[in-house]
């Protein structure tokens, strides 16, 4: 699982119960299919995923954290999403300046329509986390 | 009003002290929060409601042994219980503002006083050097006019007070003006016309504002420099590989730095629930996998949450680095970080109230590349 010729990322996504979990069934349900390095955590809004939800997964090793949520405007809680969106520059900008590659953290906005951008999504995300390789943190003891 | 406070027995404390008296006797304020003498030398925060206790006050004192920030908080809450004055530093305040905002205190029916500060020592090191005879009021009061650190034998001042570039209170009721100013002059305040006439006084012309600045200008560009160097070298050693988890080596997650930290308020944090207690198999496998784990566990992820939680509101006010046992400069880190977080947000914390902290706001119209497909 672990050398260069085969790596295999394990991403972790948090998806909004409304729209891109909504969307992620519906990939399902088309028979779409994306890589299966995907495992999926259905929260009710991308509001909902603390900080701490994303940097627990990256510490212990996960190669991703994928965070999907309503189209802006969109939000079944209204504001949820942009608040998500907030979170994430503070997020970035700190993964960034404590020297984490921040590109493992992904946010987008998919509809529970768009169930061909999700596969896409997660197609397009596993070839990105292949490239940059094993997440540092899975060898690393002082976490 | 600008006015001046004329020297009482040739003393600046005496003549503050004075003055305090005067806000509680005067009816002005009901309670007086400010650092009391205790016994050993050292000075603690209390809230004086008996005016005969301000014998013992010290609001001079160049130790801060919790931001006081966390105690405003406590005496107002949602609303101040009486008409409250509270003696604090600058960074208190900046804290105390932050609070407001995450509606942990108020500023209705509180007089705010700040005084200029010249920065605060460790408390041992302070109770230390003042029975050594080391530190004096006089000398600790005149560190800003000649650009130097107090007292330069003995201790030095917090890490974080050497590279404090906000030394001059903002958005005060009351601002005692200490800094250009020789122990045996008059003291210059500036306070709320209201006040001025509750407590008798009228306008006197202070000393030209412009030797004042210099002061501050010369101790805060000394200071910044100092700063940027100590965020620059903390960078550099983020960025080295395993920099992040190389700077907390030695921490033994105490929970000191988040128990002191003005803005860490969360009655229940996530690091003391039995969220983290995993069960015993969980440290064998990440050992299995890893060869190695470090206990306890989870200390990045502390760390790294409490950047995630309060980076925007830091205040650089450095109580963690000062409660650290293991000497690791936590404020100095998370001032560097921060900086980063707030700039992002064009932030301030501590500047204005009515500025909404950035983590509860949004425009619709801002970041609109982020979630999209690149």
């Amino acid at each position: 699982m672990n050398n260069d010729n085969h790596f295999e990322p394990h991403i972790l996504a948090f998806l909004c119960n409304w729209c891109t979990y909504t969307g992620a069934d519906l990939a399902g349900t088309s028979r779409l299919q994306y890589p299966p390095n995907v495992r999926v955590i259905r929260t009710m809004c991308s509001g909902a995923v603390d900080p701490v939800y994303v940097l627990k997964p990256l510490l212990d090793g996960a190669d991703g954290v994928f965070i999907g949520g309503c189209h802006p405007g969109d939000c079944h809680y209204q504001t949820g999403n942009y608040k998500t969106r907030r979170r994430y520059v503070a997020l970035t900008e700190i993964l960034k300046a404590v020297g984490f590659d921040e590109q493992r953290v992904w946010l987008r906005w998919i509809s529970a329509s768009e169930g061909q951008k999700f596969a896409e999504t997660m197609t397009e995300m596993v070839v990105a986390i292949k490239e940059l390789g094993p997440n540092p943190m899975r060898t690393s003891w002082t976490v | 009003m600008n006015t001046m406070l004329p020297l009482q027995n040739g003393d600046p404390l005496i003549t503050v002290r004075g003055f305090l008296r005067q806000l509680l006797e005067t009816g002005v304020v009901e309670a007086i929060f400010l650092p009391l003498e205790v016994d050993g030398g050292a000075t603690l925060p209390a809230l004086v409601a008996d005016p005969a206790w301000l014998d013992q006050a010290d609001p001079l004192t160049p130790v801060m042994p919790i931001n006081s920030a966390r105690a405003v908080s406590a005496l107002t809450n949602k609303h101040s219980p009486a008409r409250l004055g509270v003696v604090l530093r600058p960074c208190e305040i900046r804290a105390l503002i932050e609070l407001v905002k995450l509606q942990q205190a108020t500023l209705e029916n509180v007089t705010l006083i700040g005084l200029d500060c010249p920065g605060t020592y460790e408390v041992a090191e302070y109770i230390e050097g003042k029975h050594a005879g080391r530190i004096t009021l006089a000398d600790y009061l005149e560190v800003a006019g000649d650009d130097r650190q107090p007292a330069l034998v003995g201790p030095s001042l917090r890490p974080a007070c050497q590279m404090c570039d906000q030394p001059v209170p903002e958005h005060v009721d009351i601002h005692l003006r200490l800094f250009g100013l020789g122990t045996d002059q008059a003291i210059p305040v500036t306070l709320s016309d209201e006040i001025a006439e509750k407590l008798g006084l009228s306008q006197v012309s202070q000393p030209a504002a412009d030797g004042r600045q210099a002061v501050v200008d010369r101790l805060t560009a000394a200071r910044r420099q100092v700063r940027e160097k100590e965020l620059a070298a903390i960078r550099e050693r983020l960025d080295a590989d395993g920099g992040l988890a190389s700077l907390f080596a030695t921490c033994i997650r105490c929970h000191n730095c988040m128990t002191v930290c003005p803005i860490c308020y969360c009655k229940t944090c996530l690091f003391k629930t039995a969220a983290f207690d995993h069960p015993p198999e969980h440290y064998l496998n990440a050992a299995r996998r890893r060869g190695a784990v470090r206990m306890l566990g989870d200390t990045l992820l502390f760390q790294l949450t409490r950047l995630n939680h309060m980076s925007a509101s830091c205040v650089s006010c450095g109580m963690c680095t000062s409660a650290c046992p293991a000497d690791i400069p936590v404020g100095a880190i998370f001032s560097a970080v921060g900086a980063q977080v707030q700039a992002a947000f064009d932030y301030q914390p501590g500047r204005d109230v009515s500025d909404p902290l950035p983590l509860i706001t949004f425009q619709a119209n801002e970041w609109t590349q982020i979630g999209e497909e690149k």
